[in-house]
């Protein structure tokens, strides 16, 4: 495999190795990380990764937005406005899920004076 | 012609009225969803006769299916439906007395909202929009579980929102999957697609799908959050989790699975599947010592159930799979309800301090042993007819294997009938608490209570009554071809 081959690859697809490295380093801060505060950044970083990942769906090279305004622009050159139409939905969501646990965060926060998820261990199976 | 998009529309506007109302009356705010969920009731039954003879499908902002968000309102939207709107209508009833503290119009509120995310699921035609409302169920039950806001509440909402946001976020990035591939969105278009893509590359998509809807729906490894979530929020909501909101993430796989992927060889998955978290939610409720976490595990248990005779797949095994439903979330709607008020006479959720409840509280007791009869599967009630027809539609599948797990299904049934008739023994047969008082639940729980103990009754003698709804939305969700032809003609 030349270099050439690896650059081109690189370049075709680093969009989607870009979100999907943020997806994956949501989870993994999620799953390993015991203070609660961080857990919500990562349930960030995790929604930020697929954000990135439906604008990516759509996008074209050096393309345009999909407005029919000047005379002489063909549609091929135009990124598809679904995804993006799909992110805005999705980042009010993420937004109004943040908020939640954010609130439910400090009220935690008031019972158990920690925020450490490991030491808050209540209710077992 | 009255829409079919009022049953979405009419919630959502009441909801965000109730503030609103909250200034001319603290008084009226609770009876708004009463009054939404009635209408919504109405709105179900009246189209009912309707859909049976042929879909209706509604296109929404005035472009054909598949440019424009369509609704399908076939029997299986209309039945999910009837039953989202009957018990969120019996529970708002229960709630004018039973949510006194906190925040009562918020309570409300985010009530509506729920059943409104929930309606929404089931009509929509599209699978972001399916995604949209959710988000807005999830979000609203994050929050009404940590109603409360005590200790326990706080902390099975925060698990219930981490599980719950990432079993979202997976949901979102298989439906950036998807339209990456088919350049749509709508249900039916991909449908008719999805054949001319490889399988490798539908796999990845389906799995973060059924991945995503199992969080909500609580299937096996997916169900942590369930017991916590269900035992520390008030009862009302309990009821309502139990009855509705897993049941949705249910028929969001179902949807998934048989109408847009038409994933045939993941059908015996779906049976072990099922039968795993049929005997996992059993053998925990089994130990349990507190009522409502005995509940909530015998929930996955009737989940796991549902799972396996969906996963039989034919006509007889998807309409008997709807049956269950319809009967777990009557029946766990009337066991949450008649064990909220006890709960809150004896101060306590454990079963030994509910002794004597039988002559303390002799109609909400009655109620509650009428729904556990129906859970386990006692003849003339409705989860007979139920466990019945999902017995009959295995056995019709043939073979041994399918004659082996159905004893395995009836040995679940076995020890579901253990655990529930020791707390029927604990109500009638133990010793009194002399410090509680001789005192029935108020009337505004004794409706509801009443209502669901008389369907329970007479659709379990008279089963043929919902058999017809249930054969058309069996058949609507083996059928993939029909559903194509009904929305692109």
């Amino acid at each position: 495999m030349d270099i050439s081959t690896v650059v081109n690859f690189l370049t075709n697809y680093v969009y989607y190795i870009g979100c999907f490295g943020l997806i994956l380093i949501g989870l993994y801060i999620i799953l390993v990380k015991s203070n609660l505060i961080k857990v919500i950044i990562g349930l960030s970083i995790l929604d930020t990764g697929v954000n990135l990942f439906l604008i990516s769906i759509g996008y074209i090279k050096k393309g345009t937005a999909p407005i029919f305004s000047k005379s002489g622009i063909e549609a091929k050159n135009m990124v598809d406005p679904v995804p993006q139409a799909l992110v805005l939905t999705a980042i009010v969501i993420g937004v109004a899920v943040l908020a939640l646990a954010l609130s439910l965060a400090i009220r935690l926060y008031q019972h158990y004076g920690t925020l450490n998820l490991r030491k808050i261990r209540e209710q077992k199976w | 012609m009255v829409n079919p998009i009022l049953l979405i529309v009419v919630p959502l506007g009441l909801a965000f009225t109730i503030p609103l109302f909250g200034f001319i009356s603290k008084k009226i705010e609770k009876y708004v969803p009463v009054i939404g969920m009635l209408f919504n009731l109405c709105l179900s039954i009246f189209f009912i006769p309707k859909v049976l003879e042929h879909p209706i499908i509604v296109s929404l902002g005035g472009f054909p299916p598949p440019f424009c968000i369509n609704l399908f309102v076939g029997p299986v939207a209309i039945f999910f439906s009837a039953i989202i709107s009957l018990v969120g209508f019996l529970v708002s009833i229960y709630a004018l007395n039973y949510i006194k503290e906190g925040a009562t119009e918020k309570y409300h509120m985010l009530y509506l909202l729920l059943l409104t995310g929930a309606t929404g699921v089931v009509l929509t035609g599209d699978i972001f929009n399916l995604f949209v409302f959710f988000e807005i169920l999830c979000i609203s039950s994050y929050a009404l579980v940590a109603y409360l806001q005590n200790k326990e509440g706080i902390e099975s909402a925060v698990k219930y929102l981490i599980q719950g946001a990432i079993g979202s976020s997976l949901m979102l990035i298989a439906i950036g999957l998807l339209y990456g591939q088919f350049g749509t969105l709508n249900m039916a278009d991909i449908a008719k697609n999805i054949s001319s893509v490889s399988s490798m590359s539908l796999f990845v998509p389906l799995v973060l799908f059924i991945t995503g809807l199992g969080v909500e729906g609580a299937i096996f490894p997916l169900n942590a959050w369930l017991p916590d979530a269900h035992s520390s929020a008030p009862s009302s909501i309990s009821a309502i989790l139990s009855g509705i909101a897993i049941k949705i993430g249910i028929y969001g796989i179902a949807r998934i699975v048989f109408t847009v992927f038409g994933a045939s060889s993941l059908f015996m998955f779906f049976v072990y599947l099922g039968l795993i978290t049929l005997l996992i939610g059993e053998f925990s409720a089994f130990r349990q010592q507190n009522i409502k976490r005995m509940l909530a595990y015998s929930s996955i248990g009737q989940i796991g159930l549902i799972v396996f005779a969906l996963g039989i797949a034919t006509p007889y095994g998807v309409s008997s799979a709807l049956f269950q439903l319809l009967s777990h979330a009557l029946s766990k709607a009337l066991l949450f309800l008649s064990v909220g008020y006890m709960i809150y006479r004896a101060g306590s959720m454990n079963i030994s301090d509910l002794e004597g409840m039988g002559k303390r509280m002799p109609l909400a007791s009655l109620a509650f042993t009428i729904g556990a009869f129906s859970l386990v599967g006692l003849p003339p009630f409705m989860g007979f007819a139920s466990k019945f027809l999902i017995v009959r539609a295995a056995l019709a599948n043939g073979g041994v294997l399918f004659i082996m797990l159905i004893a395995v299904v009836l040995f679940a049934a076995v020890i579901e009938g253990a655990y529930f008739f020791r707390v029927v023994q604990v109500f009638y047969f133990k010793g009194q608490r002399s410090d509680i008082k001789r005192e029935e639940a108020p009337v505004t729980c004794l409706i509801p209570l009443f209502i669901l103990v008389i369907l329970i009754i007479v659709i379990g003698v008279y089963p043929r009554f919902i058999m017809n709804i249930l054969n058309s939305a069996g058949s609507e969700l083996i059928n993939r071809v029909g559903y194509i032809k009904g929305v692109l003609g």
